[in-house]
């Protein structure tokens, strides 16, 4: 009887150990979300206080600039910013149709066949890493632009509006085509019955009931063209100042000013790079909350 | 007017039409390119060579028994060098049976074996560069010892480092999110209850999900590489990988484990069975298809990563000696090789092996999911 009890007693120890341990590892991604706003913050907002060791920049300075000479101590970061706004425009305007219809056409028109050959086709443009995605811009796009360019150089806002269209597609894609595919078929079948015809009733009943998943895609689409690297790295050209004047013209966009410079910095130039994450980091933060909002009112519907 | 509805409907399907064709041809157009410029390069040799060429003078013994002083067949081949001219050099074409190169030994007494394509730049103090195959063979055979003291160039090129240093970091980084990001998933679906603390951690995840490589690049660099002091290293590089990766493995495995039926559960604590019992023998065993395949699609993600590891685990082109050396993955290396010699073929060809590991790594996630998608 008292041995019983032992054993009942290093059980329940037991499951409240195991219980511990697995809401420990919950709060894992608490702390990390946490962390990560925490450091990039800190150490981002550091130039812009007075009294920072490695010296100060005016943050009106920074986010107005339209120059980047860390030589000459300049750090503007306004060109990058509209680099990467118009970069991100251009990719879902040309991007956002492609992929909601060719989403519909997985979704509501492909023969089985043809879905087996398009959905993993999708699947692996999705796996394909940036940085080839870059090589093809490289190797194809920007030899492309190049010969109908009146700019010497192929590497251009062009280049990386073409290369992030195309990155942001399987996002659009499958994010769309599940929006669709959840849409009740009675939705299909009313529309159908009062004689309307397929195309009537993708366009006029199924997307719009299929409107706010749609919507998320589009924001996540724009939130990795806004945040992608490696790809835009080597087709933008990234000069040192000015605001791009035409689709032709060379552009410096947030994340490859930080990616490019990070491993020569010291000191300020080093916490201004970090500033230029914090902005980026900034503009994520209310594409999620965007994201976020989105979400939750289909949820409510 | 019902012709003018035709035209406008059969306009709509050629959009459709184009935009799908647009999109598969998109991706055909991109493997054909990489692979085109890529497939050439790819061989035994690349796969399993060093990236950066190497030179050492190595003592060789003569073999016995063969024409061939050495046991080596000898070519004349023409290479570029780094912003040099183009050159002729004396490589080996073959080594025969008989040959003791495999013995040679270099000048600190450690073994360095010879291999195909090694260029000969010396051989007893004479520069052989720009001489003939006959001219090397007529020095080899008027030796008047039995062993030669060679200086060897080893052309590198190959992608073994990346491949060793890919591996590694796939490793170390699975060996720190698998258990987290498994452990939070039984927790999230065997104990919680919902209400603020789930979607808390629900909140937590679709953020992680939502931030750009490149900002875990800097959290990486700002936390692990200068606060903890880690430097450009392969430790550096997975933990911030495994950051990276747990919303891929708690969501997956979460997947896993509500697919798991209730009723399993509760057989097992009518059977007396307690709660961890019933987790560690019941519930996770029957959601390990789930899991491997979080593994999986993780391997992915880690292989395509470059900005995040660009910041935190360097571009060293050798394998790290320790968790606090810098290597670079293949992908980091596609890109250097891309951005800063402009060498499109070389980037293609590692690109190449990129591509052919993930459309593996696709095919074997899609048919595990398959096989044990019937439970």
């Amino acid at each position: 009887m008292e041995k019983d009890m032992k054993l009942d007693k290093k059980n329940e120890l037991k499951e409240k150990l195991a219980h511990y341990l697995f809401l420990f590892n919950a709060t894992v991604a608490i702390i990390s979300v946490a962390a990560i706003a925490f450091f990039v913050f800190y150490r981002g907002l550091q130039p812009f206080i007075p009294g920072n060791a490695e010296g100060n920049y005016n943050l009106i300075d920074f986010l107005s600039g339209l120059e980047w000479r860390p030589s000459l101590g300049k750090f503007g970061i306004l060109y990058m910013i509209v680099g990467s706004l118009l970069a991100t425009f251009g990719a879902i305007i040309l991007g956002v149709p492609v992929g909601i219809l060719t989403a519909i056409f997985i979704a509501e028109l492909a023969p089985k066949w043809a879905k087996k050959i398009i959905k993993p086709a999708v699947e692996m443009l999705a796996g394909i890493p940036s940085v080839l995605y870059g090589l093809f811009g490289l190797g194809v796009i920007v030899p492309w632009i190049m010969q109908i360019s009146p700019q010497a150089q192929g590497q251009s806002l062009l280049a990386v509006i073409i290369v992030l269209m195309i990155m942001i597609l399987p996002t659009v894609i499958t994010i769309t085509e599940s929006a669709i595919n959840s849409v009740p078929d009675a939705y299909r079948e009313g529309s159908f019955g009062l004689g309307a015809t397929k195309l009537y009733t993708i366009f006029k009943v199924v997307l719009p009931a299929a409107k706010s998943g749609i919507l998320a895609g589009v924001v996540l689409g724009i939130g990795r063209a806004i945040g992608e690297t490696m790809a835009v790295m080597l087709v933008a050209g990234n000069l040192i100042a000015g605001l791009p004047k035409s689709i032709f013209s060379p552009i410096r966009p947030l994340t490859t000013n930080i990616a490019m410079e990070m491993s020569y910095a010291f000191g300020l130039h080093q916490e201004m790079l970090f500033a230029t994450g914090v902005v980026l980091f900034v503009f994520i933060i209310l594409i999620n909350l965007i994201l976020s909002r989105i979400t939750r009112g289909s949820v409510l519907k | 007017m019902k012709k003018k509805i035709n035209i406008k409907e059969s306009f709509i399907y050629g959009l459709i039409g184009i935009a799908t064709l647009f999109t598969i041809g998109i991706l055909v157009f991109i493997l054909g390119f990489i692979f085109s410029k890529g497939l050439p390069h790819v061989d035994l040799y690349f796969l399993t060579s060093q990236f950066d060429s190497t030179s050492a003078y190595v003592d060789v013994k003569l073999s016995e028994g063969s024409q061939n002083p050495l046991g080596l067949i000898l070519e004349e081949t023409t290479i570029k060098e780094k912003g040099s001219k183009e050159k002729k050099v004396i490589v080996i074409k073959e080594i025969e049976d008989t040959s003791l190169v495999e013995d040679a030994i270099n000048n600190k007494g450690q073994s360095l074996p010879l291999g195909e394509k090694d260029i000969i730049n010396r051989v007893n103090g004479v520069n052989v560069e720009g001489k003939s195959v006959e001219d090397v063979n007529q020095i080899l055979n008027n030796l008047s010892t039995d062993t030669v003291t060679m200086r060897i160039t080893k052309p590198g090129g190959g992608i073994f480092p990346m491949i060793m240093t890919t591996l590694m970091m796939i490793g170390l980084s699975l060996l720190f999110s698998v258990p987290i990001g498994v452990f939070a998933a039984i927790y999230l679906v065997e104990y919680a209850k919902p209400g603020k603390f789930v979607n808390l951690v629900r909140f937590a995840t679709e953020s992680l999900a939502g931030i750009p490589s490149i900002i875990y690049g800097l959290f990486g660099m700002i936390l692990f590489v200068m606060t903890l002091n880690l430097g450009y290293s392969l430790l550096a590089g997975a933990l911030t990988l495994s950051i990276i990766l747990l919303p891929v493995i708690i969501r997956q495995t979460e997947e896993s484990l509500k697919a798991v039926p209730d009723s399993y559960r509760e057989a097992s604590f009518g059977l007396g069975a307690n709660k961890i019992y019933t987790i560690t023998r019941v519930v996770l065993p029957t959601a390990v298809p789930g899991i491997v395949v979080a593994i999986i699609l993780s391997i992915g993600r880690i292989i395509g990563e470059s900005a995040a590891l660009l910041l935190t685990a360097g571009t060293a082109a050798k394998i790290p000696g320790s968790l606090l050396e810098s290597g670079s993955t293949l992908t980091v290396k596609a890109y250097t090789v891309a951005k800063e010699e402009a060498n499109i073929e070389l980037a293609s060809a590692i690109g190449s092996v990129i591509i052919i590991i993930i459309i593996i790594l696709n095919a074997l996630s899609k048919f595990i999911s398959k096989k044990f998608s019937k439970i």
